[in-house]
Parts: C-alpha cells; sequence; structure tokens
C-alpha cells in the first residue's frame, strides 16, 4: 500500500467504534505508518451516532480528517446512510453488519456483507465483540495492517479481562474475510 | 505577662493596619503566643491569607512565609502548597466574608479531605473593609450598610458547617477569651487534619456602630457579657440562652 | 538562562497518543510535578492520564472543587517549588482568569493547557471552537502579559507543553497552550524523545524576588521553607513583597516591568513557520488545527500553479507582529482562516498595509479543505 488511505469506520455508541478505530490506528504506528485518527460522538456517551476514523500514510499527514473515505465499515443502517455517498466510487470499499443494514444498489461501490453481530452472538457468545469481528475481515480483506500489529495493538489496548475474547474475535473476522476474499 | 515576639514580626513591619478597637490586633499577638509556646520554627511556617481586613494579620506581618491571594481562594492556594511540600506548616488565617461566603466552597472542601491545615476565621460578623455590609455571619436583624432595617436572614454557624463538612478539630472562642484561644490554636498547631477555629473578633468601625456598641470598649464588654461555654448554658433560661454564643472545643 | 538536558521519564519511541495524552508526557518530561483540575470536556483525558502519570513518577495530583480552586493550588504549589499545571476548556477558563491575573502578577511559573471548545458559555461541549484566542491575553483585569502556544498536532501538543514550562520557568509567567478539540482528541504517531532540554526558574538567596535592576528583569524566584521568608501578594508591593497600595511609583514601576519582561524578550519567545512563501503572492496566515487545512490547501493549489504560502504561528501571545509585517510586505493579499469570529485576523490587520481577508466559522466543525478552497477562489 502507498500513499494515502482513508478509513471510517461507523455505528452509534456503545457498539465499540471507538475501540476498533483506535487499534486499527495503533496496528498502524506499529507497522511504521504515519496514522491520523480521529472520533466523532455527541454528547452521550450510548446510542448516538458515532463514528472513529483512520488516515494511513507513508509521511506526515497534512489535513488529518477525512476528505473522502477508501473505505466504510458500517455497524448500523444510520452510519451507513448517512456515509456510503463519502467512498470512492470504483475504487472504495464498504464492509456493512448484514443483520443491521439494508445496502444501496445504486453505488458504483464494491460491498462485502459481514454477519459480524450474527457470529459475534453465535461464535462468541458476547454482541459486543462485532467490532473486532469486522476489523478480523477488514484486515484480512485489505491487508491495511499487519495481523501482529493488530494482535499487539488488543494487548496494549484491552483490559486483561476481555483480550482472549477479543483475540478470537480477530481470528473469527479474519476467517468471514478469507470467504469473502475466496 | 508580656514577651518578646518581635522575632516572630518581619522586620520592616511598624505598626499595625487595624483601627482602634479592632479584635485582629490582639488575634494576631494571640496566635504569636501559640507558636512562641510551641517553639514553631517560622522558616516552616506558612501564613496564607484571602482579601479583607483579616487577611492583614499574617501578611506580611509575620516573619515566616506569608501568601497573600485573592478573595476566597487562600484555602485553595494554601492546599497546593502543603500537597506538594507536606513539610510547610500551612497555617490560614482570613475572615468570616472570604472563608465563608466568597470561599465557602473551598472551605467545606479542605474539610471534607481533612487536609492538615490550620484555619482560623477571625469572624465580625460584617464586611469591614468595604464599608459594612451584611455577611454569611451576621446576626439575624443587625443592621449593615446593605440591611439598613436589619439582616433578614439566619447566619452560618461556621463550626456546624465545617463539622459537618468533615473537620477534625473545630472549636470557637473569642478575642476577649484570650488564654483558651492560644491553647486552641496550640491544638489546631499539634492537630493532623483540617482544623477549624472560629474567632470572634469586633469591629466597632463597621458593626458597632450600626448596632448601638459605639465604644470600642462596649463591643469587648459585650462579647466578654455574651461568650459563654458549652458546660455553662445549663440552667439557662429560653432567653438567656438566645443572646448567648456557645464557645468551646466541638471537636478535637 | 541555563538549561540542562534530562531524560524523559517515559520510554524513548513512536507512541499512538491523542494530543490530550501527548500533552500530559510532555509536561511530565518538562519535570511538571503537580496537577490540579477540575473535570471539562474536551480536556478531561488529559487530566486523567495526569492522575495516573503523577503517581507513577510521585509527583502530586489532586482534582478540585471548581477551575478557580484548580488554578488557586496549582499557584500554591508553584511557590511551595513546583513545576505545575491544570487544564480546563472554555467556561473553567474563564472561572481561572482572576487567578491567572494574579499569577501574571505576582510573577508566578504555571502551565494551563486550554483545549477550546465551541463557545460561547456552554456552548457545544463535543465540538470544536478557537474562540478563547483573545481571552487568553485579555481575561483577566488590568495590563499584564501571558504566553500562549498554539500547537497543531499530537506530536506539538507534547514539544509545545514541555516548551510551556521552559518558558514559564524563565519569564515567570503564567503560560497557556491554546489546544482545540480537535487537536486535543486527534490521535496520531508520535515521536517521544530519550532526552529533553528543560529550563528550571532561577534561586538566588537574599535577592529581591519581586524587583530586578533591569526595567524587563526577570526577578529569582526562592520557594516558601527555604527561609526567605517570602511575602507574596496580588496587592501592589515592592521588590520584597511588601505592599504598596498607595505609591504610583512602585504600581508604575511593577506593572511596566511584567509587561516589559515578555515584550522586551518576544523575539526568544515567538516562533513561527514559513510554507512556501518565497514567490508567494498570496498568504495564509494560520495557528492550531486550521493550519493543517492550510497546509494541505496550499499544496493542493500550488499544484494548479497558484502563488500562495502560509505562515503558521506556533506563537500566539507575545503576538508574532514581525514576522506578520515582514510577510505582509511580500504578499499581495493575507487570508485568515479560524474556528471564530476574526479574533487573530484583526491583530494581523494591525501589522500589515497589504489587504487582509477573514474566514470565519464557528458552527462546531473544523474548517475543511473544500471551504478554505472556496474562499481562496472568491477572493
Amino acid at each position: 500500500m502507498t500513499g494515502i488511505k482513508q478509513v471510517r469506520l461507523s455505528g452509534f455508541g456503545g457498539q465499540g467504534v471507538v475501540l476498533a478505530g483506535l487499534l486499527l490506528g495503533q496496528a498502524g504506528v506499529f507497522d511504521g505508518k504515519y496514522i491520523s485518527g480521529s472520533n466523532s460522538y455527541g454528547a452521550q456517551a450510548r446510542g448516538s451516532g458515532c463514528k472513529s476514523e483512520v488516515i494511513f500514510s507513508d509521511g506526515p499527514v497534512d489535513f488529518p480528517h477525512l476528505t473522502t473515505a477508501d473505505i466504510l465499515v458500517a455497524m448500523s443502517q444510520g452510519a451507513y446512510d448517512l456515509y456510503c455517498q463519502d467512498v470512492k466510487k470504483e475504487s472504495g470499499l464498504i464492509l456493512y453488519d448484514q443483520g443491521f443494514v439494508t445496502p444501496r444498489e445504486d453505488l458504483r461501490v464494491k460491498h462485502l456483507a459481514i454477519p459480524a453481530t450474527d457470529v459475534s452472538i453465535k461464535r462468541l457468545k458476547n454482541k459486543q465483540a462485532a467490532n473486532i469481528v469486522f476489523l478480523g475481515a477488514l484486515i484480512e480483506v485489505t491487508h491495511i495492517v499487519s495481523p501482529k500489529a493488530i494482535r499487539k495493538a488488543i494487548l496494549v489496548h484491552v483490559g486483561e479481562r476481555f483480550q482472549s475474547l477479543n483475540l478470537k474475535a480477530l481470528r473469527v473476522g479474519m476467517e468471514l474475510g478469507r470467504k469473502m476474499d475466496g | 505577662m508580656t514577651r518578646a515576639l518581635e522575632k516572630y514580626i518581619r522586620p520592616g513591619v511598624k505598626s499595625t493596619p487595624f483601627c482602634p478597637g479592632c479584635g485582629h490586633g490582639i488575634l494576631m499577638g494571640l496566635i504569636l503566643r501559640a507558636i512562641d509556646d510551641l517553639k514553631m520554627e517560622m522558616k516552616k511556617m506558612l501564613f496564607v491569607s484571602g482579601i479583607g481586613c483579616a487577611a492583614w494579620i499574617p501578611s506580611p506581618h509575620y516573619n515566616g512565609d506569608t501568601l497573600h491571594t485573592l478573595h476566597g481562594r487562600a484555602i485553595a492556594f494554601a492546599t497546593g502548597a502543603k500537597l506538594y511540600n507536606p513539610d510547610l506548616c500551612v497555617m490560614v488565617v482570613s475572615g468570616d466574608g472570604d472563608l465563608s461566603s466568597i470561599g465557602g466552597n473551598h472551605l467545606i472542601h479542605a474539610a471534607r479531605r481533612n487536609i492538615d491545615l490550620k484555619v482560623i476565621c477571625a469572624n465580625n460578623m460584617i464586611y469591614g473593609m468595604t464599608g459594612g455590609q451584611v455577611a454569611s455571619t451576621t446576626p439575624k436583624g443587625s443592621r449593615t450598610s446593605t440591611t439598613g432595617e436589619g439582616n433578614p436572614y439566619r447566619p452560618f454557624d461556621l463550626c456546624k458547617l465545617v463539622e459537618g463538612a468533615g473537620a477534625t478539630y473545630v472549636a470557637r472562642f473569642s478575642v476577649t477569651q484570650p488564654i483558651l484561644l492560644i491553647q486552641s490554636i496550640k491544638k489546631a498547631i499539634l492537630h493532623k487534619g483540617f482544623s477549624f477555629i472560629d474567632v470572634l473578633s469586633p469591629c466597632p468601625t463597621q458593626y458597632g456602630r450600626r448596632n448601638r456598641l459605639d465604644r470600642p470598649d462596649e463591643m469587648m464588654k459585650d462579647l466578654i457579657r455574651r461568650c459563654i461555654l458549652e458546660e455553662e448554658i445549663e440552667g439557662l433560661t429560653e432567653e438567656e440562652r438566645a443572646e448567648k454564643i456557645i464557645t468551646g472545643e466541638f471537636l478535637s | 538562562m541555563p538549561s540542562k538536558w534530562v531524560k524523559t521519564p517515559f520510554p524513548k519511541g513512536r507512541y499512538y497518543f491523542s494530543g490530550n495524552e501527548a500533552a500530559a508526557e510532555g509536561a511530565i518530561a518538562a519535570g511538571c510535578r503537580f496537577y490540579a483540575g477540575y473535570p471539562i470536556t474536551p480536556s478531561s483525558e488529559l487530566m486523567e492520564r495526569m492522575a495516573v502519570r503523577l503517581q507513577e513518577v510521585g509527583g502530586v495530583f489532586i482534582q478540585m472543587e471548581d477551575e478557580i480552586a484548580s488554578i488557586s493550588a496549582v499557584i500554591g504549589a508553584s511557590w511551595a517549588g513546583a513545576k505545575a499545571m491544570t487544564a480546563t476548556s472554555g467556561p473553567g477558563f474563564s472561572l481561572m482568569q482572576e487567578s491567572i491575573g494574579y499569577a501574571a502578577f505576582t510573577e508566578t511559573p504555571c502551565v494551563i493547557i486550554d483545549v477550546q471548545r465551541a463557545g460561547p458559555c456552554t456552548g457545544q461541549a463535543t465540538k470544536v471552537g478557537s474562540g478563547d484566542i483573545m481571552q487568553a491575553k485579555w481575561g483577566s483585569h488590568g495590563d499584564y502579559q501571558v504566553i500562549a502556544l498554539s500547537p497543531w498536532s499530537s506530536q506539538e501538543m507534547y514539544d509545545l507543553t514541555l516548551r510551556a514550562f521552559n518558558l514559564s520557568e524563565t519569564y515567570r509567567v503564567p503560560t497557556m497552550v491554546m489546544a482545540d478539540e480537535a487537536i486535543g482528541h486527534l490521535r496520531e504517531t508520535i515521536q517521544i524523545p530519550s532526552r529533553v532540554e528543560i529550563f528550571d526558574r532561577m534561586k538566588r538567596k537574599g535577592r529581591a524576588p519581586f524587583d530586578s535592576e533591569e526595567e524587563d528583569g526577570v526577578p529569582p524566584m526562592p520557594s516558601f521553607g527555604e527561609g526567605e521568608r517570602l511575602a507574596v501578594t496580588g496587592s501592589t508591593h515592592d521588590g520584597f513583597g511588601f505592599r504598596k497600595t498607595d505609591d504610583p511609583q512602585v504600581h508604575a514601576r511593577l506593572v511596566s516591568r511584567i509587561n516589559k519582561k515578555i515584550l522586551n524578550h518576544r523575539r526568544t519567545i515567538i516562533e513561527t513557520e514559513d510554507y512556501l512563501i518565497e514567490d508567494a503572492e498570496i498568504a495564509l496566515i494560520t495557528y492550531g488545527f486550521t493550519a493543517r487545512t492550510s497546509l494541505y490547501v496550499v499544496k493542493r493549489l500550488r499544484k494548479e500553479d497558484w502563488k500562495i504560502g502560509m505562515l503558521r504561528l506556533k506563537t500566539l501571545w507575545p503576538f508574532p507582529d514581525e514576522a506578520v509585517a515582514q510577510l505582509g510586505k511580500r504578499v499581495r493579499k493575507i487570508l485568515v482562516p479560524e474556528m471564530n469570529l476574526g479574533q487573530v485576523a484583526g491583530e494581523v490587520r494591525k501589522y500589515v498595509p497589504c489587504d487582509v481577508h477573514s474566514l470565519t466559522q464557528t458552527n462546531g466543525e473544523v474548517i475543511r479543505p473544500d471551504v478554505l478552497i472556496e474562499t481562496l477562489r472568491r477572493m
């Protein structure tokens, strides 16, 4: 990957969007990239719209917020509707939670349906891990960060109590991603 | 009893700034007597004050470190100094308006934290320096420059206030009870934790002349007559009790 | 002023820090060992990190009952010998102003980080703004000076917080880091060095702590408990701290010196950066987060053969008059984009003969490149 890649993770408060963005950016730093990451959310801690943006670059980033999106992860219909049109036509990629989002058919953007919440509940017995399932799928499909870096990021930023759950969610997500690729 | 207290006074200080009949000059001397009794090392003492007549009791007169701060903020400044250098003996000397009205929030929070400050409130029940306006400590019915018909509100009982907030040494004495007050200041200095002494100090200039206590000696006599110890309450009628001011150590 | 190089108390390396976290780490590196604060969005993460880090390095942390208490405790701790700081945002910054004036007048080193949000009043607590620039300079009553710096990245939250301590100690003046929500919350790759240069306040036994032979001198500053028997007061005072509330000469002399000690040293205090201004006909004068937008736009328009450059103000107060005046002589037009109603544009106009345009935005959002480009095209 050369130049700049702009990634937007989105959903509603409480889904772990901000943590996913933090882990993705941290992994990028471990991989030696210049990263700029920012979040946006309402004043309520839970339930309002939420996004986390990460820019990956080989050199210092000038404008540190997204100007367009190479990749969108949409964990809710509201987030999808709000941001799907910002994704680059042709080269862009949208990953959405197929349990929550009905995608539009008129966008010339590659879409991948990820059953993240469903898998999270069924295989991990915890729907709070859907964010990490998404990360796993994203990394497998795009190779935007190395698997080693994201695992290290989880160990640095996730409390000990939830590390094994998150590492497992990552593996499950990567499996889903492999199936998509195939 | 006269004592050589000059060594506790900053060189260059020639006189006090207080009005004739003000109780603050008496308090100024009593604090030094307590310090002298305990052989405190002045270079390890920090005196913090706010704004108002009482804030001038230590600043710049005492020959330790003095920190004369903003109106109401003495305790907050003192908290920072004490936390960073716990070896300092930090005493806050300030007025009732400064400590309990504009600075009331800092007072209760320092008490809650039980931080080791010795707070001496020179309580003249009025805003003296600014011209005799009503204070949060002015008795109900008293006349001030902003309550010509008499103060319609109840005053704070500062001892109950800080005790409720968590202070661990609480006392009230008048400057007309010098021996007891010196003992109390000594206890406050030796106490580890938040100590508070409500010191009644007459202000003939702003309070007395508006409340039929025109002469300084009348104010002194009035305090002597009204201040009683807790154990002396028994046997008093309800009416007699109402005009008394209960002094003593409430928590030690 | 003597300085020393010290090892940073955090392992050297590349980190993914938010601006608020980076500022806390810069403070610890500078030798900050006292923090008093009160929670307020969007600065709270800074306080939370200081709570953890000060415990680790053996400093003192306290959450006070309000912002007035916080800055007051900081000043008390500074006189007790600490390098001390607080952080806040608009409403808290307003509450602190009286004590900031006290720190300026008593020449107390302290650092205040204002992570600006969309004001006035409670405004939009989670949204960005840059409306406190004038307040930083003029927020307390009377004539005094402060130093205010403006970071544009997470890295500079570290670097400029460190520098804020150095300047504050050197000049005995309250020093502010005027961050904003977008920079405070921006996570970026930052480099923590193994060693940093730090400056400590000067101490000289027996010397007057509030006067200097030079009209713009910085007197030595002893601490409480050192036997100097300090008399510190926010009333007008002579060299040894005696109140002089009736003497016109003492007042004039003191007010003059606390202003001149900053203004006469502004060449060493002020830092600015030029980008592509050699042949520029249009220049942006910019600071804080908006400087990131500006750099992006300058590079983009250069590709379209625009002769455009920018001057970035890393120091806001004292105002970089000389750099601005020089730029004003070279270019035809200046545009000042900012997240307020033209606070810095007004300053710029004092020093330049050319056209000064102002792009103002107060909607709680950062100025985006397309908005800035559109403004430039219309000019």
